[in-house]
């Protein structure tokens, strides 16, 4: 669904990523792991449009589009969570929903709002508070479901489980890997926390200084030792 | 006390067009983090030319919405003028930009129209009420000035808390890049928010030509004013605008009244630096302190 080739992004002299080539499939989350500066968040800034890469190509559905604006990517059906702080604190929790997929017709937002709040009650719970009172679990929660108010056929999702408890992300995860498996979206996963990442994708890509250095079935790279030593410290 | 009743009332007006000015600094500023020095040139065009309006047809309404449209057009343009120097430079080339517009505007006024003082008639008395036998310092045309400003942050209230636009509009302030990656196009944003300031604006220049001249640089002091009301508001917040934007022209009355008028910009100014010595993130604002 969502195919990178040769992707090379510099800022100044230093090279982020250097010929990265890969394959989101639609149905399953592929998971991109990595030490702390290994390339992850260029590579989905990058795929959002919120980075030019120097060279390679993102394509969509067999089409181009690279180098283009990131709400333009957002529009065609890529939603990028960025790392850390993705919803604006000073707008409620429902707002927050509505600011995503602004372009679609209301009947389509109604839809997802409703889905958004089944998948997500707690949200339902606090939609008329401020998205400041949210606790950080709710907050990713929040990111996810404006991401998905785009009505998504590519889920982005950078490092959710920063600075959360174990038990939530997993939660989060399991939530999100099911939705895949049941509405055929694709979703890229970027994960420091490799352990995690890995138990809820299908392949897992590990990116090292920029570069691909081993990618397979999630299960081969979990348990290969070697691997884990070498580029992941657990 | 009678004194105090007088100038308190006569402050009244000035107040709601300082917070008009001073709204539509905040706009600029919500947008795109410029403070936008031009914006008192814009209204002074845009009321040259509701005069123009006026003079030639005699409607004073008419004037009032050419002056409204034609500021959105000049918020527009100014835009353009002033984002290709934060392109090139920075925050603060563009601010030095909007000074640049200002004077062009202001010379660009004077080959038009000349350099002359010209009278622009209100449409309705200006001559204070006559209440328990004596006549107060609030005319119907004060009374006017106060229900426009009252219409038009009722209907920017309903336009940024109710509509979609409005959603769009904010997130594009607090976040842009969150903004973007929901699918908002920022920049049409920014623009939009140009523009509904250069519409503020004009309402308001149309509004206080009539309480003194029309000149080039009429306008002038009033910048001091809805600057100052603007900071202390905290320069993100509508309501800090309204409130400061009455408070200042009210204080400046007070002054002009028990003191002298050539005291009232230096009591701006005082209270400025007062403000930003002591709350420098100002009172309205939810952001921590900025650098100053």
């Amino acid at each position: 669904m969502l195919r990178v080739e040769g992707l090379s992004v510099s800022y100044g002299a230093v090279q982020a990523l250097s010929d990265v080539s890969l394959d989101v499939p639609p149905g399953r989350v592929t998971a991109v792991i990595g030490a702390n500066g290994a390339g992850k968040s260029t590579l989905m800034r990058s795929l959002a449009g919120l980075v030019k890469p120097q060279d390679g190509r993102v394509l969509f559905d067999d089409e181009d589009i690279t180098g283009r604006k990131p709400e333009d990517i957002a529009r065609m059906g890529i939603a990028l969570v960025p790392e850390g702080r993705s919803t604006i604190p000073d707008l409620t929790v429902e707002e927050n929903l509505k600011l995503g997929g602004m372009w679609r017709s209301h009947t389509q937002r109604g839809t997802s709002l409703t889905r958004v709040y089944a998948l997500f009650p707690v949200l339902g719970e606090r939609r008329s508070l401020g998205a400041d009172t949210l606790s950080g679990g709710e907050r990713q929660q929040l990111a996810i479901g404006r991401a998905l108010m785009c009505g998504p056929q590519v889920l982005l999702l950078d490092e959710p489980s920063l600075g959360l408890a174990p038990l939530i992300v997993t939660q989060i995860l399991e939530l999100v890997s099911q939705m895949a498996k049941d509405s055929g979206m694709a979703v890229l996963l970027v994960e420091q926390n490799a352990a995690t990442a890995l138990r809820v994708a299908k392949t897992g890509i590990v990116l090292n200084l920029g570069q691909i250095v081993k990618s397979g079935p999630a299960h081969d790279i979990a348990n290969d030792e070697e691997l884990r030593h070498a580029y992941l410290g657990y | 006390m009678t004194n105090f009743i007088d100038y308190f009332l006569g402050g009244v007006s000035t107040g709601a067009i300082i917070a008009l000015m001073a709204l539509a600094l905040v706009l600029v500023w919500r947008s795109t983090r410029v403070v936008n020095f031009a914006q008192l040139g814009q209204a002074m065009i845009t009321s040259f030319i509701a005069l123009t309006v006026r003079d030639a047809t005699g409607s004073w309404l008419l004037a009032l919405l050419v002056a409204m449209a034609s500021g959105l057009v000049v918020g527009v343009i100014v835009y353009f003028l002033v984002i290709r120097a934060v392109k090139r430079l920075d925050t603060s080339g563009a601010i030095i930009a909007t000074f640049g517009v200002l004077i062009a505007l202001q010379a660009l006024a004077g080959m038009v129209w000349g350099g002359d003082q010209k009278a622009f008639p209100p449409p309705i008395s200006n001559s204070g009420y006559e209440v328990f036998g004596r006549t107060w310092p609030f005319s119907p045309y004060d009374l006017l000035v106060v229900v426009m400003l009252i219409v038009l942050v009722l209907i920017m209230t309903i336009v940024f808390t109710r509509t979609s636009v409005g959603l769009a509009m904010r997130a594009s302030a607090f976040n842009p890049e969150v903004a973007r990656l929901s699918g908002v196009r920022v920049s049409r944003m920014l623009i939009l928010g140009w523009a509904i300031a250069g519409l503020v604006g004009a309402v308001a220049g149309v509004l206080v030509a009539p309480l003194s001249t029309l000149s080039p640089t009429s306008f002038d002091l009033f910048l001091v004013f809805a600057f100052t009301a603007a900071v202390i508001g905290g320069l993100d917040s509508l309501v800090g605008a309204v409130a400061f934007g009455i408070g200042t022209g009210l204080v400046i009355s007070l002054v002009s009244g028990y003191t002298d008028s050539g005291n009232a910009p230096v009591v701006a100014l005082l209270l400025l630096v007062l403000n930003l010595l002591f709350k420098p993130e100002g009172v309205f604002s939810h952001h921590k302190a900025r650098a100053v």
